[in-house]
């Protein structure tokens, strides 16, 4: 197994509604060894949500290839595909996406649920990921009974409560205010640098791209720029300004 | 399904009124059964009716002269068979009973000793006749429960005399129990006398001796064709018919009139549970509708649990579970509700509603089957979807 985690050659996706062709990714490469922290940016329709789903497995690739962990995503089951998302990505949303009904816990501890564990055992883990995020109190209540940040923190260990290599995080200060943003940034810095865990962060705020080591920056489906954040943000500043 | 709990009560409502319906109708329809199962069992078992005449025979003897005709002595051969528990001869009518003033027509009904054994009457009060009675032709009855009251309210009957068409009959007995009898009769108005004592005094006969039928029981535990065939034998040899001759007589088989019966109570018992099954299909329907709007309402939530790791199985399973969840409980409720409804018509007292054990299981099964049924279609929908468009879905 080579040190790539994500490596996706000539890859581009189609919409297809009716007869209608939309292209939105025009042969995108990209390579991210173990342990990087990469923030793509693009305007919206620049293709960048398109990406992020194909490397969440949520959404297959029209053309290219795409090894994932070393594995080519693009011949797995939907069965496969579930039980990649289960173990190898965790996933944090711009909106949480926590499920309303259940409680904190039980949130939390669902990817092992369908991983097989036993609820007991689930339900230990959750309460362990959740004290790592300082939230252990509240793992009796309800997603609607915390704040914003709160229940991105929440969304967070649940991302990790399977330990997965990967963590997509699709705008995820995007609902929260500046200091909430500041937090959830910092804690994904930690997990990158403590625990080592690849993060792949889509925005469109230069302020939260800032937090990664590396910058890719997307125009019209095709990529604009790879080389490390500092650089790429001052290139971007120099443009608009 | 929690969140929204009036709208799972009311798909569960459809349920509830299915299952209640199955479970009602198939109790009502095995009570049914049993009732006459019940009722047959009290008629008497194995038992035969010979009457004079068969088709042909009754036009041939008619033409040349003769009645078709079974007589006291007939039915005393058959009593001697040893493939028959019993036979004994009957002569019955209506008749006007008087005492005092106290008048009525009920039918009388002339038999020998050996019927109270074949019917299992007994005597509540008193005795019945003896053979030696009915030898003597002696004016003796028995009468049951209902006449006694009548004719004797509050008074001792026995020794008392009863006047049937203006003769004298003593009262020697009082018939225990109640209820139907084979010839629509209840047992409490019965009036039994000696079939001597009618011949003689109540009933016109062509020649002294001829009876209206016989009644005969087979040995229990025996075989009902082979009493037929030697009661048909011993008549035949009796009535001297040629071999090439049909027989001047008919065998009737109480127990091919039960077999009917039976059959067309399990008929009826089908025919309504067939009913209760509609209305449960219709509830299922309700189920399907509800779960596929519960599919739509959660798609976003089908994509969050596919985004971190459900199978397409464990989707389906999900749905398919919180229908069958649905039905079962919406079952319980219904057996609940169908045992109060059988409670209540037990209560009234004109029909035992037994709700039995069989019941409650077919109907919990094929209310979990619906579910299942019913589920399938939206929780597969539902597991097809993919997770991208569920996680797009606002």
């Amino acid at each position: 197994m080579s040190g790539l985690l994500i490596d996706i050659q000539q890859v581009t996706k189609s919409y297809f509604s009716g007869s209608v062709e939309t292209q939105v990714l025009f042969g995108v490469d990209l390579a991210v060894p173990r342990g990087d922290f990469l923030a793509v940016m693009g305007q919206s329709g620049s293709g960048k949500s398109t990406l992020m789903n194909i490397f969440g497995c949520l959404d297959q690739a029209t053309g290219g290839s795409y090894f994932l962990n070393g594995v080519d995503t693009l011949t797995l089951s939907r069965n496969e595909l579930a039980s990649i998302r289960n173990r190898t990505i965790g996933f944090v949303f711009q909106s949480f996406n926590l499920i309303k009904r259940m409680s904190v816990a039980e949130n939390v501890a669902l990817p092992l649920i369908y991983a097989g564990v036993s609820r007991a055992r689930a339900h230990a883990k959750a309460l362990l990921e959740l004290e790592r995020v300082g939230l252990k109190d509240m793992a009796k209540r309800t997603p609607n009974q915390l704040s914003g940040g709160q229940q991105q923190r929440v969304a967070i260990a649940r991302a990790l409560v399977g330990d997965p290599p990967l963590i997509l995080a699709d705008e995820p200060t995007g609902n929260l205010d500046t200091q909430t943003s500041v937090e959830i940034m910092r804690s994904f810095q930690q997990l990158n640098q403590e625990r080592g865990i690849t993060i792949l962060l889509v925005t469109h705020e230069p302020d939260i791209a800032a937090y990664a080591k590396r910058l890719v920056r997307l125009k019209d489906g095709r990529v604009l720029y790879d080389g490390p954040s500092a650089e790429g943000l001052q290139q971007m500043n120099a443009i608009t300004v | 399904m929690m969140a929204n709990r009036l709208r799972t009560l009311l798909t569960m409502l459809g349920i509830i009124i299915g299952i209640t319906s199955v479970v009602l109708l198939l109790a009502v329809g095995d009570s049914m059964k049993r009732f006459i199962a019940k009722e047959l069992e009290q008629l008497g078992t194995n038992m035969l009716f010979i009457s004079p005449g068969g088709d042909r025979a009754q036009q041939q003897r008619m033409r040349s002269g003769a009645q078709p005709a079974l007589t006291i002595r007939d039915a005393a051969a058959l009593d001697q068979l040893p493939s028959l528990a019993g036979a004994a001869p009957v002569l019955q009518g209506g008749f006007n009973l008087a005492v005092g003033n106290e008048n009525a027509t009920k039918t009388v009904h002339g038999v020998t000793p050996a019927m109270f054994k074949i019917r299992g009457w007994k005597v509540d009060k008193g005795s019945a006749f003896s053979d030696a009675d009915v030898r003597a032709a002696a004016r003796m009855v028995v009468i049951g429960r209902k006449i006694a009251d009548q004719f004797f309210y509050k008074q001792d009957p026995l020794g008392k005399y009863i006047r049937i068409e203006n003769v004298s009959f003593q009262v020697v007995g009082v018939l225990y129990g109640e209820g139907k009898q084979v010839d629509g009769g209840d047992l409490s108005e019965y009036v039994i006398v000696p079939i001597t004592a009618a011949s003689a005094n109540l009933v016109k006969v062509q020649f002294p001796g001829n009876v209206h039928y016989v009644v005969a029981q087979g040995k229990s535990g025996g075989n009902l064709q082979d009493a037929i065939q030697d009661i048909n034998e011993t008549l035949r040899d009796r009535h001297h018919i040629k071999i090439d001759q049909p027989d001047d007589f008919r065998i009737d088989n109480l127990a091919s009139f039960a077999e009917t019966a039976q059959k067309i109570s399990a008929g009826i018992a089908l025919l309504l549970g067939l009913i209760g099954a509609i209305s449960l299909v219709v509830g299922g329907i309700g189920i399907m509708n509800i779960m596929l709007v519960s599919v739509t309402e959660r798609t976003r939530e089908i994509g969050i649990r596919m985004a971190i790791g459900a199978k397409p199985r464990d989707v389906l399973l999900q749905f398919l579970t919180e229908a069958v969840v649905i039905c079962f409980v919406g079952g319980i409720f219904g057996i609940l509700l169908a045992s109060g409804a059988a409670a209540g018509i037990t209560a009234t007292g004109k029909f035992d509603v037994i709700i039995t054990l069989r019941a409650v299981i077919v109907a919990c099964g094929f209310s979990s089957l619906v579910g299942v049924f019913f589920g399938f279609y939206p929780a597969r929908r539902a597991s097809r979807l993919l997770p991208v468009d569920c996680l797009r879905y606002e």
